[in-house]
């Protein structure tokens, strides 16, 4: 089966996803380089950590350019996963930086205060699917499991991307696919089932 | 809507999976990952791991059953035990935690709660309360550390809050007459305590039937209901504990299945 490449940025804690792409029988190869992100047919951004941050990882390592080049110009599959997800936005709430804006749309933050669920939006929480999609492909919805402070908003090109939106004092987008282009707020490697069952959605889907 | 959680817990002594009764151990049940492989399989929303032997000289190996925890485990995982400063918590975290879980370092050094929040974030850390019922306490319940050997001049409730203030992320509530004696949690500990912070509580001890669990949500304000011996020895445990909540109409993820086409190439180092 086709190697995933996962691209590590230097401070996300990228082991578990690399746990639950390797538990589907898929090779991993971690990228850290241009040369390893030209290597790839198939790619995983995952991130925890801070906007800014992720966002300097990848410029200070040389990522942003090979990865729209491979992506966006050579359509190679790609996953984003939780803050990967974001970085596709033109801009998150939560920093300064700019994002890849790959897809335009905004990242927001939770509002706080007595009318508001608490923040972080922390644990397994059930979505809907706005339309059919290819990383839904065979599921209904389901539970998977949230840790965010900071959301894609339900906006621009963002919202008609939506492939599932989840509720958390008003509706986010909780994924989204475009073209080559799969991207989920929620972990998949520590939603269970649901979340294997995603993984393997994009390991096999038709690519490069 | 967010979904309240079912934790197995698990307890590792000297490498191997034990029930405990009153913080005492009592059966060697076997191997942390069958248990957990059985976990992942029958729905169980997340594990947590605490290591209990009485000394650390078993620590170097419980770490290793972490990490190859990790490789098998699609919940969150949280591990506990023996962490006395941030040492300990990095290697988890490397180890492949998502969370980790404090107790008597944390009464001892309630700095370490900040400092494990700001290095890894409030979801990250879990402080554990054991309690004991005592008159001469303001909330009816004494703090015990060192599983449940040495008490404290901690108050219950007065330690939970202070631990909310300094970043907990969410508070895991034992009772020491409780534990493994199957007669359910100790829902005014539970309550008292989910009622004075605005953070998620875990019930855990005592879990004899899975009325107990509805209990610890219905009746005690808890957020997420734990138990450990009870899922040992009963076949389909986790399965038919969910089951039972979704039963009683409370919101837990139902089990859902999809085929897989796992590897068999994977494979796991022999415990």
């Amino acid at each position: 089966m086709t190697a995933v490449t996962i691209v590590d940025y230097g401070l996300a804690n990228i082991r578990s996803v690399v746990n639950a792409v390797e538990y589907l029988g898929v090779e991993v190869a971690l990228a850290a380089t241009p040369q390893a992100i030209d290597a790839a047919t198939r790619i995983v951004l995952p991130g925890v950590g801070s906007f800014d941050a992720g966002m300097r990882g990848l410029r200070e390592r040389g990522l942003i350019e090979p990865l729209a080049r491979r992506v966006l110009g050579e359509r190679v599959p790609f996953l984003g996963v939780c803050l990967g997800m974001q970085f596709l936005m033109e801009s998150s709430e939560e920093g300064v930086e700019p994002g890849l804006g790959w897809i335009k749309g905004h990242v927001r933050r939770f509002p706080s205060g007595k009318n508001f669920p608490k923040v972080p939006h922390i644990g397994w929480n059930d979505v809907k699917l706005p339309r059919p999609s290819r990383m839904f492909a065979g599921m209904e919805g389901g539970d998977f499991y949230f840790v965010h402070s900071f959301y894609v908003a339900m906006e621009d090109e963002a919202a008609s991307c939506a492939s599932a939106l989840c509720d958390y004092g008003g509706t986010f987008v909780a994924a989204l696919e475009r073209d080559n282009i799969m991207a989920c707020q929620f972990h998949p490697e520590k939603s269970q089932m649901a979340g294997a069952k995603l993984v393997q959605n994009f390991v096999t889907g038709a690519g490069a | 809507m967010i979904k309240h959680r079912l934790i197995a817990n698990l307890l590792v002594h000297q490498g191997n999976v034990v029930q405990t009764r009153h913080f005492k151990r009592t059966n060697m049940v076997g191997s942390a990952f069958t248990a957990v492989d059985f976990f992942n399989t029958w729905t169980v929303d997340e594990i947590g791991v605490l290591e209990i032997s009485h000394d650390r000289t078993h620590l170097e190996k419980f770490v290793g059953i972490i990490e190859e925890l990790s490789r098998r485990c699609f919940v969150p995982l949280s591990v506990g035990g023996k962490i006395a400063d941030m040492s300990l918590v990095h290697r988890y975290i490397r180890a492949g935690a998502d969370k980790v879980m404090v107790n008597s370092a944390a009464v001892e050094t309630p700095s370490l709660i900040e400092e494990i929040a700001s290095a890894y974030g409030t979801q990250c850390v879990v402080v554990s309360i054991d309690g004991q019922a005592d008159a001469a306490m303001p909330s009816g319940y004494r703090v015990m550390i060192d599983n449940g050997r040495r008490a404290t001049e901690l108050d219950a409730v007065a330690w939970a809050r202070q631990a909310a203030e300094r970043g907990a992320g969410e508070l895991l509530v034992n009772s020491l007459t409780h534990d493994g004696d199957k007669r359910g949690y100790d829902i005014a500990l539970v309550r008292a305590i989910s009622a004075a912070v605005d953070l998620p509580v875990i019930a855990m001890g005592g879990v004899g039937k899975w009325q107990d669990l509805v209990d610890g949500i219905a009746q005690g304000g808890a957020d997420a209901v734990a138990a450990g011996n009870i899922f040992h020895y009963t076949e389909h445990s986790t399965k038919k504990a969910k089951e039972f909540l979704i039963e009683s109409g409370l919101p837990v993820r139902p089990t859902t299945f999809y085929k897989l086409q796992t590897s068999r190439r994977v494979r796991y180092k022999p415990f």
